[in-house]
């Protein structure tokens, strides 16, 4: 891994490297109306791709019910609209990907031949992938994990499913003990700080 | 052409962690002080908890400079150095105090003699090769009255571990002798750092809660620290974390000596024939300003000091101000910082709420707290866990070769587990080295024209072996914690940019080997100050900023002093 300063400020193991140009500019925009960046067909492939990496099934909603498709799909709009050729090629590829070993478009296989299709690629079978499973991944745990003002996260499922508790403004000791788990607090607080200085 | 504004005393680069502890002692003694910002002010409406906002976006800064200013990094001459990280640097008025982590450390009094201290115990042969290693021109007791200053003008919480010589268990044994104890108590004690401390004293090492500038009780008129998690590269919704924005920059606003300038993006500084300098050139809203000023601060990020210095060419410093001896670049230190283990638990460490200052530190394997015969290496790393970790970096966790990275499976493992993991955070004493600089790429370029900061950082083979040597000692803590499994990757590579950028214009006594004098003043332009990381000779095992604030209260102290001979 190669952004050593950069995962001391966000601890994260897998962390990929993330294109210069993609983070730059553009102000967060919650819920405010934007031109898809996809078009039907490309969402189609998201969609059956992140249905993959985080599905649903007796631990909850995955990532499709949690809206992180919703949460991809405004990050090209507007905050990594730079990076948006760089993602639907990779999406197209993944489609390639497919025909070719499996013979169908990667939406239209069944559930376990398309996990045999991201296993191939987790599995450096298809190096020209490697790089979009990646940064596809890492943005589906944004959605999935991030505040729900962004568009994913929706009903704070995916807080539930690791047991965050949730933003706060101001949190007692209580909230700090590992004897009794934190009560949940579910809201965005996007913003929030602005109304209520906390104390 | 550039507008000639009224000139001033002292005008200052950079409104940031550095100067915005230098105007206050300025400002009481009655000079006038500029200071040129490029960020402006942030409130604490601008500052959210939100992870995407402030670490996966980083948008906890104001104005577009650091985003356009990147350096670029290489590992060698022979390659092409490539832009590619986020910036390490930020624009508001409080600077990088408003987001750090406020962990405010006094350097060890070893950190400030290495050379002779390792020549002296283990002989000439132990300076790592290729290091450019010097002692510093002064002394942790000379630093010592500046850093207990600055821990009583901003505020830092801790506890003393050695008070002027008694030494306290509670407290960071290791540490030089201090003259009075800290003026707040440690951050919260939580079920995670009472656990974390017992088992570092199972294992035999001596922990003790870290020091931070955040309020742990309410101090001068603003708030204790809410510990809602949202600290690490954020800025403060209640104004309890101690960056200079709320603290000695708003005391020197009350003189009412000094002026703020935002918006203003310097460009160069000027100089005289006979090399003294003579102000700032800046470009505000379009416009093009000369502030002229009896003495110049430069108190910028390490990189934008050095870039600085070698974009301000004139007759007298054809090849960069102050930089006639060829230093400026030279003995460049990237903080060798890393989480290379990783500790899996069988219980919830609920540490998701707090602040990343709420920490626990062992220090027994940094500086020469230790025998260093025959482990091929010298200085060492200091250990720290801490609470705030934030839900999407906490589900990218690694799986511990128990699940795969995506799916049913590993849906389970991250819903079991991503409030059992936990990171420890290991700082090394690093060193300069030649094959390790800053110079001006020869390709990109700021908007402005202007290149940027290109740094080469060669191989070591000292920071690693420490790191290594550090990481077995964090992986006996994490057992001795319970940890049911741990990993360690280690890091080889070294920063890329480093949130902890220091040297570039280290200070010493001969204009052959350094920069600025003793007391942070250019050799070869005495009415030159340089404030900020880039004045430091070595990096101590911890992180910078209070060692960079002591330094700059002290140089403005000297000038107070020297006012007429200096500023005359």
């Amino acid at each position: 891994m190669k952004e050593t300063s950069i995962t001391r400020r966000t601890i994260l193991a897998g962390a990929t490297l993330i294109p210069l140009s993609a983070i730059r500019r553009a102000e967060a925009q919650p819920a405010t109306a934007i031109a898809p960046a996809m078009n039907a067909e490309q969402r189609k492939i998201l969609d059956a791709f992140i249905d993959r990496i985080i599905p649903k099934d007796e631990l909850g909603p995955g990532a499709v019910e949690c809206g992180v498709g919703d949460y991809i799909d405004r990050c090209l709009a507007d905050y990594l609209a730079a990076e948006k050729p760089l993602f639907l090629d990779g999406l197209a590829s993944l489609d390639v990907f497919a025909l070719r070993t499996q013979g169908i478009a990667f939406a239209s296989l069944t559930a376990d031949k398309q996990d045999a299709v991201l296993t191939a690629i987790d599995s450096n079978q298809a190096p020209n992938l490697r790089g979009f499973f990646n940064r596809a991944r890492r943005l589906i745990l944004e959605g999935m994990f991030g505040d729900p003002v962004y568009g994913g996260n929706k009903n704070f499922a995916g807080w539930d499913l690791i047991r965050y508790p949730g933003a706060k403004l101001a949190v007692g000791p209580e909230d700090q003990s590992m004897k009794t788990p934190p009560k949940p607090f579910r809201r965005e607080l996007f913003g929030a700080a602005g109304e209520n200085h906390g104390h | 052409m550039a507008t000639n504004l009224k000139p001033v005393d002292v005008v200052v680069v950079g409104l940031g962690a550095a100067a915005g502890v230098a105007v206050l002692p300025l400002t009481r003694a009655g000079i006038k002080v500029t200071a040129l910002e490029a960020g402006s002010w942030m409130q604490p409406s601008d500052f959210k908890a939100d992870e995407i906002h402030n670490n996966v976006r980083r948008r906890v800064t104001t104005g577009t400079k650091v985003w356009d200013e990147i350096p670029t990094f290489r590992t060698s001459p022979d390659e092409r150095a490539r832009q590619g990280a986020a910036p390490t640097m930020m624009n508001a008025v409080g600077g990088t105090s408003i987001h750090y982590y406020a962990n405010s450390w006094r350097f060890h009094p070893w950190d400030f003699k290495v050379r002779s201290e390792t020549v002296r115990r283990y002989g000439a042969s132990a300076i790592p090769k290729g290091s450019t290693v010097e002692d510093w021109p002064l002394t942790y007791d000379d630093l010592e009255p500046f850093y207990d200053t600055i821990e009583y003008e901003i505020g830092v919480s801790g506890k003393a571990g050695n008070l002027q010589g008694k030494i306290d268990p509670k407290g960071n044994v290791f540490e030089g002798a201090r003259r009075r104890e800290y003026p707040m108590p440690p951050l919260r004690d939580t079920d995670f750092t009472d656990m974390m401390q017992a088992a570092a004293r199972k294992a035999g090492f001596n922990p003790h809660r870290s020091p931070a500038a955040i309020n742990s009780q309410p101090r001068n008129g603003r708030s204790a620290c809410a510990y809602h998690g949202y600290c690490d590269t954020g800025g403060c919704h209640v104004k309890a974390k101690n960056s200079t924005a709320v603290t000695t920059i708003p005391a020197a606003q009350k003189t009412g000596n000094l002026t703020i300038v935002e918006r203003a993006h310097v460009t160069r500084i000027l100089t005289d024939d006979n090399g003294k300098t003579t102000g700032a050139l800046y470009i505000r809203d379009g416009q093009e300003f000369f502030q002229p000023a009896k003495v110049v601060l430069l108190a910028s990020y390490t990189y934008e000091n050095v870039r600085m210095m070698l974009l301000s060419k004139s007759k007298a410093f054809p090849n960069g101000l102050a930089n006639n001896h060829g230093q400026v670049g030279k003995h460049y230190i990237g903080h060798w910082a890393n989480r290379e283990v990783t500790g899996l638990f069988p219980v919830d460490l609920n540490i998701w709420y707090g602040a990343n200052a709420q920490g626990v530190v062992v220090n027994n394997w940094a500086e020469d707290n230790f025998d260093h015969t025959g482990v091929g290496f010298i200085g060492g790393a200091s250990l720290t866990v801490n609470h705030e970790v934030h839900p999407i970096a906490a589900s990218a966790m690694p799986t511990f070769g128990r699940a795969p990275q995506w799916g049913s499976k590993w849906k389970k493992f991250v819903s079991e587990n991503a409030g059992r993991w936990l990171g420890v955070y290991a700082q090394c004493n690093s060193l300069p080295y030649e094959n390790t600089w800053l110079d001006l790429d020869p390709e990109v370029k700021d908007p402005l024209g202007d290149p940027v900061c290109r740094i080469t950082s060669g191989p070591k083979v000292n920071e690693p072996r420490a790191s290594a040597y550090a990481a077995k000692k964090a992986e006996e803590w994490f057992r001795a914690a319970g940890a049911i499994d741990v990993i360690t990757v280690p890091n080889t590579q070294g920063p890329n940019l480093s949130t902890h950028a220091t040297g570039g214009t280290r200070m010493g006594q001969k204009a052959e080997s350094s920069v600025v004098d003793p007391y942070g003043f250019a050799h070869e332009s005495p009415n030159l100050g340089i404030l900020g990381g880039s004045t430091l000779v070595t990096h101590g095992a911890r992180n910078p900023t209070l060692t960079i604030q002591a330094l700059a209260w002290r140089t403005a102290e000297h000038l107070v002093k020297n006012w007429k001979s200096i500023g005359g």
